[in-house]
This record gives C-alpha cells, sequence and structure tokens, in this order.
C-alpha cells in the first residue's frame, strides 16, 4: 500500500508557499459567501427576504458588513483586561485558519510535471492536528468572555468551557470507529479507503455523534449557548466591537466550514463520486466543495429549525446520550474488524 | 530553521515554566502553564514526535487546563497570590514555615531525580540528530508505533495507569454523590405512566416550578 501521508513532505517548498497562500485565499474568500447564503437562507426559512438592498439579490451584503465592522472604533470596557483582550479574538481566527490547512480537497495531482497534493499539510495524525487546535480555539472564547470584565462575556465563556469539554470526547471517539476501519490517521488515506464504500453508511452512528457534536464545538444552534442571546446578550462576545468582534465572527464562519470539509472527508467520500465514477483531477476540489456545501446547508437548516437547547440539556444530552453511543459505535466497529480480518 | 525553532520554543517552555511561580494572580499563572505545554509540544514536534506532541496538547492544554482555568476563573479572580498566602499563613503559626521547608525538600528531590535521569541518559544524545526520518507507517514516532509498544512492551504500565484513571474517575463520583451533589431530587420523583411516555428533560412548566408530574 502506498502511504499517501508522506507525499506532502516531499513536495518542494515554493510549491508548500503556493498552496499555504491559494488555501488560505479560498478559505478567507468562502467564508462571505457562507455569510450571505445564511442569511439569505434563514430568511427564506423564516418567510422574509434576506438581504436584498446592495448590490443583485444582495449579494455585496457581507462587504458591506465588513466595511462597517473595520471601520468601527475600536473600544473596551475600563474593566477589560487589556492585552488579553486584544489577544483572544487572535486566537480564534488564528486556530481556524489552521484548521482548515487539513482538508483534502483533491488527491496527488501532476501539475505541469510536479506532484502536488491538493491540501495544505497531510499530517501523519489526521485528525489530532485537529482536536488539537479545537483545543487551543477555547481559550480564543475562554479569555475573551474574561478578559472582557463582564458578567455576561463571562458566564458566556463558562458555557463555552463546559460545552467544549464534554462534546469534545463524544466527537473524537465517533472518528475512532473510521480510523479503525481505516487503519490509518492520514485524512487522504482515509478518503482512499472509502473507494468501496463511503463511511456514512458502515459509520452511520459515528457519523451522527460527529455531527452533533460538531454542532455544539462550533457553538451552533442549537448548541449556542455561548451567545445565547436571550439571556447573555452576545455571551462571551458581548464587549467586542469592530475588528475583534468581526475577527471572532469569522472564525465562527471559519469552523463551520472545518467542520463541514471534516465531515465530507471523513463519512461522504472526499472528493470520491459515487457509482465507480472517475472524473479528471481537476474536478476533485469542485466535489469537496459541492459536499462541503451541502454540509453547511445542513447546519443553516437546523439553526433555522430547532429551537435552542437548555443547559441541564445540553449536558445531560452530551453525556448520557452521546458518549454512550459513542463509545458503544467504536466497541463494535472493532470487534468487526477483528472478526472480519 | 530547526535551530530557530528551537530556541523560540526552548525559550518559551522556561519563560513559561518561570511565569507560573513568578506571576502573582493565579489566573495569569494558569495561562504561563497553557503557554508552557504548547510550546513543550512544538519541541516534540522538532522530536519528529508528531503524536506526542498532539497528545499534549489535546490532553494538558485541552482538557486539564480547561478545567484549571474553569476552576481558576470562578474562585480565583484578583485575589491574594499563593505566595502571599503562603506567608499570612506563615505570620499566624508555624504551618507556613514548614509547608514552605517541605516544598523546598520536594523541589531538591524532584532536582536530583531530573539530574540522574538527564546525567544518565539524555547527554549521550545531545550531540545527535535524534531519530532518523524514515517513511511508512511502522516508524517511530508514528502512532502505530506507539500503539504497538503501548500493547506488547509496555501493556502492564498502560493497563496499571488506565486502572487509576477509572479508580479516580469512580472516587471522584462517589465523593460528589456523598455530599448530595448529584440529583437526588430527581431520584426521590416517583415516575407515572406519563413520565415514561415523554424523556425527562422536556422543560414543562410543571418541572419549571418544581413538580415533576403534569
Amino acid at each position: 500500500m502506498i502511504t499517501p501521508a508522506l507525499v506532502g513532505y516531499f513536495e518542494p517548498w515554493w510549491v508548500q508557499v503556493i498552496k499555504g497562500v491559494v488555501i488560505f485565499a479560498v478559505g478567507l474568500q468562502l467564508v462571505p459567501v457562507v455569510l450571505i447564503v445564511e442569511r439569505k437562507l434563514l430568511g427564506r426559512f423564516q418567510g422574509r427576504y434576506g438581504p436584498n438592498r446592495v448590490g443583485p439579490y444582495g449579494a455585496f451584503q457581507p462587504l458591506a458588513d465588513i466595511l462597517k465592522l473595520l471601520t468601527k472604533e475600536q473600544f473596551r470596557p475600563t474593566t477589560s483586561v487589556g492585552f488579553l483582550f486584544a489577544v483572544a479574538p487572535l486566537v480564534s481566527i488564528l486556530t481556524a485558519v489552521a484548521a482548515f490547512a487539513i482538508i483534502p480537497f483533491g488527491d496527488t495531482q501532476d501539475i505541469f510535471g510536479t506532484k502536488v497534493g491538493l491540501y495544505g499539510i497531510d499530517v501523519s495524525i489526521g485528525p489530532l492536528y485537529l482536536f488539537a487546535f479545537g483545543a487551543i480555539a477555547f481559550y480564543g472564547i475562554m479569555l475573551g468572555g474574561w478578559s472582557s470584565g463582564s458578567k455576561y462575556s463571562f458566564l458566556g465563556a463558562m458555557r463555552g468551557a463546559a460545552q467544549l469539554i464534554s462534546y469534545e470526547v463524544s466527537q473524537g471517539l465517533a472518528l475512532v470507529g473510521v480510523i479503525i476501519s481505516a487503519q490509518t490517521l492520514s485524512l487522504t488515506g482515509i478518503v482512499h479507503a472509502q473507494a468501496g464504500m463511503w463511511y456514512v453508511v458502515p459509520q452511520f452512528f459515528g457519523f451522527l455523534v460527529f455531527l452533533v457534536a460538531g454542532f455544539a464545538e462550533t457553538n451552533r444552534a442549537p448548541f449556542d449557548l455561548t451567545e445565547a442571546d436571550a439571556e447573555l446578550v452576545g455571551g462571551y462576545n458581548t464587549e467586542f466591537g469592530g475588528g475583534r468582534f468581526a475577527s471572532y465572527y469569522f472564525a465562527e464562519y471559519l469552523n463551520v466550514l472545518v467542520v463541514s470539509g471534516i465531515v465530507t472527508t471523513v463519512f461522504l467520500g472526499g472528493w470520491l463520486l459515487p457509482f465507480g465514477i472517475d472524473p479528471p483531477g481537476w474536478v476533485d476540489p469542485i466535489v469537496v466543495l459541492f459536499k462541503m456545501s451541502l454540509v453547511t446547508f445542513l447546519f443553516i437548516w437546523i439553526r433555522a429549525t430547532l429551537p435552542r437547547l437548555r443547559y441541564d440539556q445540553l449536558m445531560s444530552f452530551g453525556w448520557k446520550v452521546l458518549l454512550p453511543l459513542a463509545t458503544l459505535n467504536t466497541l463494535v466497529t472493532a470487534i468487526l474488524v477483528v472478526a472480519t480480518h | 530553521m530547526s535551530t530557530v525553532l528551537f530556541f523560540l520554543a526552548a525559550s518559551g517552555v522556561i519563560s513559561g515554566a518561570v511565569g507560573v511561580v513568578v506571576l502573582r494572580n493565579p489566573f495569569y499563572s494558569v495561562l504561563a502553564l497553557v503557554a508552557h505545554l504548547v510550546s513543550l509540544a512544538v519541541l516534540f514536534l522538532l522530536l519528529r514526535a508528531e503524536f506526542v506532541a498532539a497528545v499534549q496538547v489535546v490532553v494538558y492544554a485541552g482538557a486539564v487546563m480547561v478545567l484549571y482555568v474553569f476552576v481558576v476563573a470562578y474562585v480565583g479572580g484578583e485575589s491574594d497570590s499563593v505566595g502571599e498566602r503562603l506567608r499570612g499563613a506563615g505570620g499566624t503559626g508555624s504551618s507556613g514555615s514548614s509547608l514552605r521547608l517541605g516544598g523546598a525538600i520536594l523541589a531538591g528531590a524532584l532536582l536530583v531525580e531530573l539530574l540522574i535521569a538527564l546525567l544518565g541518559t539524555g547527554l549521550e544524545a545531545i550531540g545527535g540528530y535524534g531519530a532518523p526520518y524514515s517513511p511508512g507507517p511502522q516508524s517511530f514516532g508514528t502512532p502505530a508505533y506507539i500503539g504497538k509498544l503501548l500493547l506488547t512492551r509496555f501493556l502492564l504500565a498502560f493497563e496499571m495507569a488506565s486502572f487509576l484513571l477509572l479508580i479516580a474517575a469512580v472516587g471522584g463520583v462517589v465523593l460528589a454523590r456523598r455530599r448530595g451533589g448529584l440529583g437526588e431530587e430527581d431520584e426521590r420523583d416517583l415516575l407515572t405512566p406519563l413520565d415514561l411516555m415523554r424523556p425527562r428533560e422536556t422543560g414543562t412548566m410543571a418541572e419549571g416550578v418544581g413538580g415533576r408530574t403534569p
């Protein structure tokens, strides 16, 4: 068996730099697209139009939003802790961008005689890289809430802390089943292992658990208790304005894209097409982006449909439903893999 | 490149460790510890131990320190530092000075132990270039390699550590239960057929005012 995980090391440094710039640019451009699509879709779900004033069909609304946020005054409360207040949004956005780097958009391609893998990096530890940056991302929220010196922000950050600890476990365990089946941690290796059947079918419970935990990890509805606007004004980002708020906002949507990308890669077959169709290599990123947009649509759909959970419901659901389900899934998968080999 | 990274990470490790001890606000101490652990993960990466680096960040920075931050942010705040509390205790009785003496003894024992480990094994490796980079899923430092070692050579230590953690977890639950911390009110509830029909946390008005049955 070839080890796709190691291809990345053999690329020349300038390929790595170009890849980094391209993926960064594409990732940055995707966020405003998700923003406008979400607002339009939310409008449709709720029986209204959504933004439709700026540009054709309101398509330039994110541009207007970003300009507005960036030209705002940078203020902070007198009770806040200065340097942490400035660092916290940076941590959030940095971890989101770093996590984006491991999503594979395609197989290794031969472009003008140079072998290029269509991904930022293919780390040999795969999902653990994601969880590591997810762990650091927590400090973005926590420091933001704590350094604001405001009770609402603090409560939001505390909820975020408890929520992240609870759902990280289930999220990790949900992936173990896939890793046992694929027998590799490399994300491109996992995609290659899905050539026969996408893991969404044999690992259906893992898929469900990962998706639900993904909603919780990205603090999206119905798990958005960190920023429950009815109780906490805005949660951990209440005191942030202007560019700093934009950073948090950006990080949240980039995290949604990252989770969509991971779900696509791990459960939906990455760049593979069903029924054995084998398109030329340049189609791969389009396939991945299409699947990612489907998962992102699901995110928005759920947000428009489900009401927010109560805090104790959130906790008991995470520990009493998701965790046993994920553990059982792992156990059954392990037994089946050992029995069939 | 790797030399620059090494010195950046090493200075991060040392300043983080110093910060834990020196900083007066406990919250900043915890943050310094987080910085220390993350820098340590970078050092592991330089040693081609990717798995250990990731686990370091996930487990220590991501789980253990999250709890520390949680607790310190709730009960710590801007209060006096640990050192001042020790000094205060020393003023009222002899417990402060004995604590400080005990701390010094423990620190000395740790120093001796680390020196034995360092002088015994580590110094030989300083002149070398570490494990060679060899591609392949079974090579040094990869998850597969570590997993194999854990299940063969270090099986006993691995199982004992997991039993220890299990005992600690069960002990935590038992202690919390003895204090009445884990929802005893829920268990005193009598089940009616209607309760079986609907899930426990539906959020009805009856639950909101304390009653269970509708």
